[in-house]
């Protein structure tokens, strides 16, 4: 019920946060400075570091447990994620990637593989 | 989905009845409007009115809920007896409603299988009636539907004056002749109900890409403005298999329309526009 | 994953296009919109019952309207209120 009247304007009324504190995971230990490095010679990342980047992207996903990201795992049999998951994760390596993945496309990627591959094979990924 | 199938039998109904009956409409006739009054002198004449439910707050399938109400105590239209219910009975009731004088278009409803505003319509003699939303409309609460896609259809035939030259007095109004103003009539009475466009056949199988009886009459109606210097374009804005081109004249709109236009006879003046243009 | 129905992939869909909407706010409204909008499709996908599609085509018109509202550049900030408050 809490957030059945979400209004889209802002309100004088305290707002809940009903957070899930995965963002502030995200901009400190993975997609920043360190990493970004790799890609300095913007025209082609190698595979290892595709794998690296999406990996750790991965990892970074408040629900997954980091040990056991592998570049092989699935996202729902593996990780135990669910479709709204995937959907964050996703959304997350269009960012660190710098890149638009269109519905279609994203719906696909359901494995670290599928992402590894969509990523490398993306001609303006960087 | 029990809703598409309930919507689709009153759909039925309405579109069986052949369309020359135009000037009919759902009021009671004169001889039944007497009967039910004498009814109601006698003691109390109680009617079953059976209203379209659904609440999105608490999911369940969509149903018709009855209501019964003593007419003797009611005010003769459908408007009046659905506030009866609100007031008395059901407070939870949802409808939309303003001026109860059919200037607004708000209270657009589908009263036994005839679109019509509920502020205009007698309540219909007979022990029982139905009362559903519009019909193939989007159910938001009860008897209120989702206009959007019908207010941005309206919104694309730009339904204001445009201009090229500067107004003949720099400042002021730009007149017309009252045979001019009389190319209007017929058109401007429109209150953007919906009423016709949602018991149009066509429209119901096309409702995006159609544009529909209401908002096609409007289109005419800054066509065939004479102080409006985008006639060419705006001709050629709808020539479209699809926005303008589903009519079929089969006139339901002209049935329904509860200010007694004929949206229909204004396609057909759009229509004969294309061939000279 | 399970292959999607096609009302699944409109809930995704929608569920994207909220954060891409979201990523164009400043840093601190986008958490606070991502944590929203994440909240409430999580709600909806543990309460609702798969099978209820009026209710959630519903959610979805209702969801796609919100999002027009939320593109708009002149919406910074997203809350919510709570209609029944534990006492």
């Amino acid at each position: 019920m809490a957030l059945r009247a979400a209004v889209l304007r802002h309100l004088r009324v305290p707002v809940q946060f009903h957070a899930l504190a995965r963002r502030e995971c995200q901009p400190t230990p993975c997609s920043g400075g360190s990493l970004r490095l790799f890609s300095s010679h913007d025209d082609h990342m190698t595979k290892d570091e595709v794998i690296e980047r999406v990996l750790s992207v991965i990892k970074c996903h408040p629900k997954v447990d980091p040990s056991k990201v592998s570049p092989d795992v699935h996202f729902e049999k593996d990780l135990g994620l669910d479709s709204l998951d995937t959907v964050e994760i996703v959304m997350a390596l269009e960012e660190e990637f710098k890149l638009e993945i269109p519905d279609k496309e994203a719906d696909k990627i359901d494995s670290c593989n599928l992402a590894i591959e969509y990523v490398y094979n993306h001609p303006m990924a960087s | 989905m029990a809703t598409g199938i309930l919507r689709r039998v009153l759909s039925r109904v309405s579109a069986s009845s052949p369309s020359r009956f135009v000037r009919i409409r759902a009021h009671a006739s004169e001889a039944e409007a007497q009967q039910v009054e004498q009814k109601a002198t006698a003691s109390s004449n109680l009617k079953t009115f059976a209203i379209y439910r659904w609440n999105p707050d608490s999911p369940s399938k969509p149903e018709l809920q009855e209501y019964k109400i003593d007419l003797k105590e009611c005010g003769p239209m459908v408007l009046d007896a659905l506030i009866k219910i609100k007031n008395e009975i059901d407070p939870s009731l949802t409808f939309r409603r303003s001026c109860r004088e059919g200037i607004c278009g708000s209270c657009a409803m589908n009263i036994d299988g005839c679109n019509g505003l509920a502020c205009l319509t007698k309540i219909p003699s007979g022990d029982s009636s139905t009362i559903t939303p519009l019909p193939h409309m989007f159910v938001i609460k009860d008897l209120v539907v989702d206009m959007t896609n019908f207010y941005n259809q309206y919104k694309s035939i730009e339904p204001w004056l445009k201009r090229k030259s500067e107004p003949p007095v720099p400042g002021k109004e730009i007149l017309q002749s009252k045979k001019d103003r009389a190319k209007l009539d017929g058109m401007y009475e429109c209150i953007l109900c919906a009423c016709c466009s949602t018991s149009c056949p066509s429209y119901w199988w096309n409702p995006e890409s159609y544009l529909g009886p209401a908002a096609l009459l409007h289109a005419n109606r800054w066509i065939s403005d004479s102080r409006d210097e985008y006639t060419k374009e705006r001709l050629e804005a709808i020539n479209d298999e699809f926005k303008l081109y589903r009519c079929h004249t089969i006139l339901n709109c002209a049935r329904a329309c509860p200010k007694g236009l004929n949206p229909g006879k204004q396609i057909q003046h759009i229509k004969s526009l294309q061939l000279l243009g | 994953m399970a292959k999607l129905s096609g009302l699944q992939k409109q809930v995704l869909s929608l569920y994207r296009a909220f954060l891409r909407a979201a990523r164009t706010k400043s840093v601190e409204d986008r958490q606070q919109m991502e944590s929203i909008v994440a909240a409430e499709f999580r709600r909806n996908a543990k309460q609702i019952d798969r099978k209820n599609f009026i209710y959630i085509e519903y959610l979805l018109r209702r969801g796609n309207k919100q999002l027009d509202q939320l593109k708009s550049p002149a919406t910074v900030r997203l809350s919510t209120l709570d209609p029944n408050p534990e006492p």
